[in-house]
């Protein structure tokens, strides 16, 4: 392997070519590298002059999708005026319009909103700003050699046809190390696993290093907890909670997996560890990131049943799937019709598999863990399912999601343009009580209401888009 | 990918262990694709790839699996081993650390697999031969007093990598082939025994070995 390390060396692009796998040994150059070999006439040059598809990806390289249906603009534009008035009347909207907020995420977030509505839904930027200077503090540290190096090693095998992530020592490795080193110094009881570099990969394409850091704290800690842990047992549980619900879900496919005794750990440890960061075409990965924040795991377990219902889930399918190999490559090779944005994201949307039945089933599970295993060696707090979820329990005044009105209206029969307007002011109030839910941090003030922190609201901070009769118009998927 | 129309008498499963970076991926893309990649991902679940050779008369068609190297991966990798009449433990020449692991590897395969498994150290990356920092004679040493099959390979530039994989196939085979010689009316299709199982599957084709 080259010698070449992330983090902190200059880039040094050359020239590459797109084969991308095919060793060119006529390039000594070659080794200090990115593998994308010599010179090619699509290149032309230098990086610059690379052509990227919308998401960042090399054209022509894996990643890059072909031609990509495109919501139209003035729809895009109203959804981001949608979105950047949840933004700024976020508690609001969390506490009294969730299902409007889940919606939308169903429909995908706007490019240009996405990086800050990923930090909204998770938490994240609450977390941040409780912790100010925190991963200053962290980024400056060494770290544990022990973890340095592996992550060293993983550098440049994330998303290598990525613009971001394609030179050796670029701002995209150099974040993603910082990242993936401040977590092993954040939790050093969980160091680091390989899985969390494509999900860090992800954030730091649509945000910077240091919020990036907390995205991923919240996903390892509230969205996920115990995937990326040693023993990885809460993956296990997970394969065997996604095999019961196929059960239900496709009778065919189940039938088949169980016949050829697939355990689940050999086809969808890549899918969630990475929620599907790996598996899908890029715009499905960020329309599933987009639900996945909103309403959490469950998203996650429906796409795996999707993929499961529609790979092997008739006797069709099934014809060239005689042995456990053969099955084991189709699940490899998934069609890519199956996997389109619409197509997957209507599917997700439509399969009634609930959180209370994931949870039902993880009762079940962790109960025959007990009694083939034993005690599970690494206990997790439960995990939280979604945005709502994970804001409830969070105990301490978001000052951080408060827009600091400048204007005051004094309270009292303010002419507001339309009537539901007043309604809504008057049913103002916060949502009961702090935390009591798990994963909550203890030591936020108790007990604080609301209305200490949304002073009587001026119309301008009123919502003119919450029911808008425009939503129903906004059909594209 | 093996296309489903090919003749083979054989399958044998072979399984790449090893830590995190020493090139398990890229042996596997370098023998089934004649590929090598600097920046292969990293490996998170399974990957599998598949190739045809022959040994001797016999056509073997070999399903090489390749896995996380990263020691909590090793929670989950029991499925992963399931059937294995093979496996290829990798250690990068160039990192001692590497090579300090392979007994806990060893240990590792032995308390999942089939105790009859074919074992072969693999010291690779010897394109590197200047920063190396296991010698071959303890590697080599280690090996023989361990039963294990020794060979040095380089997946960047091909080094070795056909004689690792075809090496090890031919253990398996005349292996297997023994032990079909030495069971009289007493082979039973339900045996544990990978090697007689594959012998078994040799009769009915195409299909994996019951793993």
């Amino acid at each position: 392997m080259a010698k070449s390390r992330g983090g902190g060396g200059p880039s040094s692009p050359g020239g590459r070519s797109l084969a991308g796998t095919r060793e060119s040994l006529a390039d000594p150059g070659c080794d200090e590298l990115s593998s994308l070999g010599s010179d090619s006439e699509i290149n032309g040059g230098g990086p610059e002059e690379r052509r990227v598809d919308k998401f960042g990806f090399i054209v022509g390289s894996r990643g890059a999708e072909g031609t990509l249906e495109e919501v139209p603009l003035e729809v895009l534009r109203q959804r981001e005026s949608k979105w950047l008035d949840m933004l700024n009347n976020w508690d609001k909207w969390m506490a009294k319009k969730h299902k409007k907020i889940r919606l939308r995420c169903q429909k995908g977030i706007p490019p240009s909103l996405r990086g800050r509505a990923w930090q909204y839904l998770s938490g994240s930027k609450v977390k941040l700003e409780q912790n100010m200077g925190k991963f200053d503090e962290l980024d400056l540290l060494t770290g544990d050699p022990k973890w340095l190096d592996v992550i060293e090693r993983d550098l440049h095998r994330q998303f290598p046809f990525h613009e971001m992530f394609v030179s050796r020592g670029g701002h995209g490795q150099q974040d993603l190390f910082r990242v993936l080193k401040a977590y092993t110094l954040y939790r050093p009881e969980e160091g680091y696993c390989q899985a969390q570099a494509p999900i860090a990969a992800v954030l730091l394409m649509h945000m910077p290093a240091e919020q990036a850091f907390w995205c991923l704290v919240q996903i390892c800690e509230k969205y996920l907890p115990g995937y990326y842990s040693e023993k990885l047992e809460a993956i296990q549980l997970d394969g065997q909670i996604l095999f019961s619900l196929l059960h239900k879900v496709s009778p065919v496919a189940y039938k088949h997996l169980s016949k050829q005794k697939i355990d689940p750990i050999l086809y969808m440890t890549e899918w969630f560890m990475c929620a599907f960061s790996r598996t899908l075409p890029w715009s499905s990965v960020l329309r599933v990131w987009d639900m996945f924040f909103c309403e959490g795991v469950k998203i996650i377990f429906r796409v795996g049943l999707v993929l499961l219902k529609h790979t092997l889930g008739s006797s069709d399918k099934l014809k060239s799937c005689q042995g456990q190999y053969e099955t084991m490559e189709r699940l490899r090779a998934l069609s890519p019709k199956i996997m389109q944005e619409a197509f997957l994201v209507q599917e997700v949307i439509e399969l009634p598999v609930t959180e209370r039945q994931i949870e039902r089933e993880h009762l079940i599970q962790l109960k025959k863990w007990r009694e083939t295993h034993g005690e599970l060696q690494c206990k997790s707090p439960p995990r939280l399912h979604g945005a709502k979820a994970i804001s409830e329990a969070e105990p301490a005044p978001r000052k951080a999601l408060e827009s600091v009105p400048s204007i005051f209206v004094s309270p009292g029969p303010a002419p507001v343009p339309k009537a539901r307007k007043s309604k809504e002011k008057s049913r103002e109030k916060g949502p009961a009580s702090p935390a009591n839910g798990p994963g909550a941090e203890g030591n936020g003030a108790p007990g604080t209401t609301r209305e200490l922190l949304h002073p009587q609201a001026s119309p301008h901070h009123q919502s003119k888009e919450s029911l808008s009769s425009r939503e129903s118009e906004d059909t594209y998927l | 990918m093996g296309s489903s129309e090919e003749d083979y008498n054989f399958v044998f499963k072979v399984v790449l262990i090893g830590e995190s970076g020493v090139g398990k991926t890229n042996l596997l893309s370098r023998f089934t694709r004649n590929e090598f990649n600097h920046d292969s991902r990293t490996t998170i679940g399974v990957e599998f790839s598949t190739r045809t050779i022959l040994v001797g008369n016999a056509v073997v068609k070999a399903q090489i699996w390749d896995t996380a190297g990263l020691e909590r991966y090793r929670a989950i990798t029991s499925a992963y081993y399931r059937g294995a009449v093979g496996a290829l433990v990798v250690f990068d020449i160039t990192k001692h650390q590497t090579y300090d692991v392979v007994e806990r590897w060893l240990k590792e395969l032995y308390d999942h697999a089939e105790a009859s498994i074919v074992v072969m150290l693999v010291g690779n990356k010897t394109d590197l031969a200047q920063a190396r920092e296991v010698p071959m004679e303890e590697a080599k040493m280690f090996a023989d007093n361990n039963g294990l099959l020794f060979v040095e390979t380089s997946a960047l530039d091909s080094t070795n990598v056909e004689e690792a994989f075809e090496t090890i196939l031919k253990e398996i085979f005349y292996k297997v082939q023994k032990q079909r010689s030495s069971q009289t009316n007493t082979v039973s299709l339900a045996s544990e025994n990978p090697a007689s199982t594959a012998a078994a599957q040799a009769e009915r084709r195409p299909c994996c070995v019951a793993l």
